[in-house]
């Protein structure tokens, strides 16, 4: 039987552009269940943060917006994995990066 | 003496031409295009050959500034006191952590695409976590040229392929004659596509520079070019019957059935959009590989419901814009708008095939262009995305002879490439960085606003800035509960050229408690500063992205670059590198990781060369990393400084990627009928009134206020803005060669037609008043037969004040100014305000 140590992993996320408004916190600790992917943390802050959070952050179910882009312990998941990259004990950064360039 | 030449970039405006600088004995004496550099082929413009002048400018800034006189306002002293660097940024760091914990009060201007300072103040304000970032600086130009391009051509923006070209509308643009990326190497182009017997027709209310090369000049009433787009589609399409079918009903969405309410007719189990099958006459999805036929005209019923291809819908929507309608709406004649359109649909020599390097093409010789022109009004949008659909229907999309997307698509360094997604339509854009691209497709959930600059209300704009200057006037109204409370700036003088009504943008920057920035000299944004930090000239600077070649080189098959520039003399004692004053920013506040991490994402930075936490670099350390990391080890900085630049062939795939996109290309734009019923229910929920006019998925031709206005409140005339071959936006107008320029070709008068101003009593060179309803100013009339006759033309961006540019002091007109800045002037699908303006001239 695993122990709650092991069931469960901590992760720090850390929120940065439109996103630390729409939260209203610069970061969060939060536990998951071990196994658990980028996506479920997703899930769980969509949960938690509703609508504009949601509408912010993807652009249909699934679909990260281009704009938002998530390190898991430095790494971009765009090269780990996606959304189903698995959390261990990290620490998760959500930049949310503004359409640049133009005119 | 010792003299050596310094192969460097040309900073003078964003193009970032490649040049030769000769420095005798650390004095810079001297300015040459490098004729190895495919930018500019050895060419330069003037404002690059006076940029010596800016150089050695008396009035520059060398040392941090504070001010002392609290209040402030357009012509308020900042009565400045020089401080050291470590005052200037311990105050800076202490204003900015006071905001520490709600870092959305922080705004930043980032444009000076010079160099890296744009792409640094980004990551700096990313890091420091606010959504005010703004990443353009006009209150028009770009914010529909780019979405438009990246969702049906795939890359920054929009060239017309000049090597096949034989039939060439400008429209409200002065294309490789007066303006755009990669100028100096589409100049020659152009000249040589003319020599050739390309067919040059100008559409636009100015008779200016690319007029008078044209084979045709067609004045046009301003805010009307969607009408003329689409009389012209109304010829091609249901007088002519000229549209590229096999383009249309393979390589974009004219075949999707589109049911009622507007909306695709949708497979019920996987969501995707239906087409209807000719061959066999039955309903597939669009992405069946067993379809052969897909019908684009007709009218099919399934399962009792009535549908239609969107381009039937198209074809039926242009009939509403007959010529003689259209001349009614335009003032152009409409046996000129059909002779274009079918002189059009016959160079375009639908069918056609070329041979490139073995491969073979379709051949389109002929396109239209358009850039900042139709973008700048009411509903800049549909002005433009009507004259991108003459060039999609004639299937004229990045093949020779068409209209082409600038780096859309590359293979080396990196391979970077557009690509499909939502109902198979070109959703993401191709870009060498990988940073978010402005987009219009499929666009964001709107949502009750939490930024300042409403770009929740924006759902399919990439840009918002403009919308600042409203907001702060009374932020409760739009729900908000705070104030931008620190501004940090680039070094452009966006309060003149980023906004409208300068009285609106005055209060708007006095609502800023705290305002710092960098500076050459002391613009009019400067004015507003507490504390200025004093900035580098090009010639005297590093910057790994030098210039905009990476976003807008010139198209085709001639090779691309990659340059970075240094400096060809050292700063002034007192100014430090800007890169290295932004990580200082950032590790006094805590951020510097974090603030590497973006950085070394959006530069794709791999090991051994990504910025390590805990560490501090040097400004060429950093370049160093950067250039190793893209081009190999042995290529670093000193490379670069030896050979100037890498040249990078392009293959024909990169130089005409049309058909090699795995992604269709839109003609009926369905989600802007689900955005505008999202975004509904969003205003509706807050009380606003808004106008839903522009949430239609075919485009439509509908007036500005300056078109109506005219008519009313003694106002005759409408202006309008022109660019100028020699002035790149205010930066550079303190250059006594520039100002010689512009006295001597009467830059700064006002263009009025030589019969309105008989009418008036007003001769060449008299001082007439210039009213808008928000602005009086003074200005020289410059009576001309080249202007449309219910036009004013204003060209540059000039009209300055700030004493510490005497030289363009009291010179010309502050075209922005004149601009009423409200809700009713601000185009709700990009936000570009309105540059047209109800004006009246008088003695
Ligand atoms: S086009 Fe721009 S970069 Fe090129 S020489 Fe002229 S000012 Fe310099």
């Amino acid at each position: 039987m695993m122990t709650e140590e092991t069931s469960t992993v901590a992760v720090r996320v850390r929120f940065m552009g439109d996103l630390r408004a729409v939260i209203g916190k610069r970061d969060q600790t939060m536990t998951l269940p071990q196994g658990s992917t980028v996506g479920d943390l997703f899930a769980s802050l969509c949960r938690s943060y509703g609508e504009p959070f949601v509408s912010r952050v993807f652009s249909k179910a699934g679909a990260l917006q281009h704009y938002v882009v998530v390190f898991v312990n430095g790494k971009n998941i765009k090269e780990a994995g996606g959304l189903g990259t698995r959390l261990e004990e990290s620490e998760i950064e959500i930049v949310m990066l503004p359409m640049f360039e133009g005119g | 003496m010792e003299s050596n030449w310094v192969l460097t970039s040309c900073g003078m405006c964003y193009v970032g031409c490649g040049i030769r600088v000769r420095v005798d004995d650390g004095v810079v004496t001297g300015i040459e295009g490098d004729p190895n550099h495919p930018q500019n082929r050895g060419n330069m413009c003037a404002k690059g050959k006076a940029g010596l002048m800016n150089l050695y400018n008396p009035h520059r800034l060398k040392t941090p500034l504070k001010r002392t006189n609290p209040k402030k306002g357009l012509h308020e002293d900042p009565k400045w006191q020089e401080i050291s660097w470590e005052e200037a940024l311990s105050t800076i760091t202490e204003r900015l952590g006071a905001i520490r914990e709600d870092p959305k009060k922080l705004y930043v201007q980032a444009w000076e695409v010079i160099g890296d300072n744009f792409y640094w103040l980004l990551a700096l304000g990313s890091a420091f976590g606010t959504p005010h970032l703004m990443g353009n600086a006009s209150a028009t130009c770009g914010k529909v040229i780019h979405p438009v391009e990246f969702f049906s051509g795939g890359g920054f923006h929009q060239q017309p392929d000049l090597h096949y070209c034989k039939y060439l509308v400008l429209v409200g643009t002065q294309f490789a004659i007066a303006a755009r990326g990669a100028f100096n190497h589409i100049l020659r182009d152009m000249a040589e596509a003319r020599a050739r017997g390309m067919k040059l027709v100008v559409v636009d209310p100015v008779g200016g520079f690319a007029a008078s090369k044209a084979d045709e000049w067609v004045p046009i009433r301003p805010g009307t070019d969607s009408a003329f787009a689409l009389g012209m589609l109304h010829v091609l399409l249901n007088e002519a019957g000229i549209y590229d079918e096999k383009f249309l009903q393979h390589r974009t969405n004219a075949a999707y059935l589109v049911g009622p309410h507007g909306r695709y007719l949708r497979d019920p189990v996987s969501g995707k959009p239906l087409i209807y099958d000719a061959a066999d006459r039955s309903a597939k999805i669009f992405d069946d590989p067993a379809v052969k036929e897909p019908a684009i005209a007709g009218s099919y019923d399934f399962e009792g419901l009535k549908a239609r291809p969107s381009f039937e819908l198209l074809r039926e929507h242009v009939r509403q814009y007959p010529p003689e309608k259209v001349e009614e709406i335009t003032s152009v004649p409409a046996k000129t708008i059909r002779r274009i359109a079918r002189e059009f649909g016959e160079a375009v020599s639908i069918g056609a095939t070329m041979m490139l390097d073995g491969v073979e093409l379709p051949s389109r010789p002929a396109c239209v262009d358009w850039a900042k022109g139709p973008q700048g009004h009411k509903h800049g949008f549909h002005q433009s995305w009507a004259l991108k659909l003459i060039n999609i229907v004639t299937g004229a999309v990045n093949v020779p002879g068409g209209i082409l997307s600038t780096a859309a698509a590359g293979k080396r360094p990196f391979l970077w490439w557009p690509d499909g997604g939502t109902d198979g339509l070109l959703e993401d854009g191709g870009h060498i960085l990988p940073l978010p691209h402005p987009k219009a497709f499929p666009g964001r959930t709107p949502t009750r606003p939490i930024r300042m600059d409403l770009a929740e209300l924006f759902p399919l704009a990439p840009h918002f800035h403009t919308l600042l200057p409203i907001t702060s006037e009374d932020p409760a109204r739009w729900g908000l509960d705070y104030r931008i409370e620190v501004m940090l700036h680039a070094p452009t003088n966006s309060l003149l050229g980023s906004f409208g009504d300068i009285k609106m943008v005055e209060r708007f920057y006095q609502t800023i408690p705290f305002i710092f920035g960098f500076g050459i000299e002391i613009n009019e944004t400067n004015l507003f500063d507490d504390i200025v930090l004093p900035f580098p000239t090009y010639l005297e600077r590093y910057d790994f992205v030098a210039g905009t070649g990476l976003l807008i080189p010139h198209c085709g098959k001639d090779d691309w670059f990659w340059q970075v520039r240094q400096p060809a003399v050292k700063p002034p004692e007192g100014i430090r590198y800007p890169q290295e004053v932004i990580m200082e920013i950032a590790a006094r506040l805590g951020i510097l990781d974090d603030f590497y991490r973006l950085l070394n994402h959006a530069f794709r930075m791999k090991e051994p060369y990504t910025l390590e936490a805990g560490k501090r670099y040097s400004v060429t350390e950093v370049i160093d990393r950067m250039a190793r990391c893209w081009f190999g080890e042995e290529r670093g900085l000193e490379w670069f400084q030896e050979n100037g630049l890498v040249r990078i062939p392009r293959d024909v795939e990169e130089a005409y990627i049309g058909p090699f996109i795995h992604a269709r290309l839109p003609v009926y734009l369905e989600h802007f009928l689900q955005r505008g019923e999202e975004l509904k229910e969003v205003t509706d929920g807050m009380g606003l009134k808004w106008d839903f006019s522009d949430y239609v998925p075919l485009p439509e031709w509908l007036p500005c206020p300056a078109y109506d206005a005219v008519k009313r409140d003694g106002f005759d005339l409408i202006a309008v803005h022109f660019k100028f071959p020699y002035v790149y936006g205010s930066y550079g107008n303190d250059n006594p060669w520039i100002d010689e320029l512009c006295e001597k070709t009467g830059a700064y008068g006002v263009l009025i037609h030589s019969d309105v101003a008989k009418a008036k009593g007003i001769a060449d060179g008299d001082e007439v008043w210039l009213e808008s309803p928000v602005e009086k100013v003074r200005a020289k009339a410059k009576v001309t037969q080249c202007i449309h006759p219910q036009v004013v033309g204003i060209g540059g961006h000039f009209g300055h004040w700030a004493p510490g540019m005497p030289i363009a002091q009291g010179k010309g007109v502050n075209f922005n100014a004149l601009l009423p800045t409200e809700m009713e002037r601000i185009d709700k699908i990009s936000t570009a305000l309105d540059h047209c303006v109800e004006v009246r001239v008088y003695k």
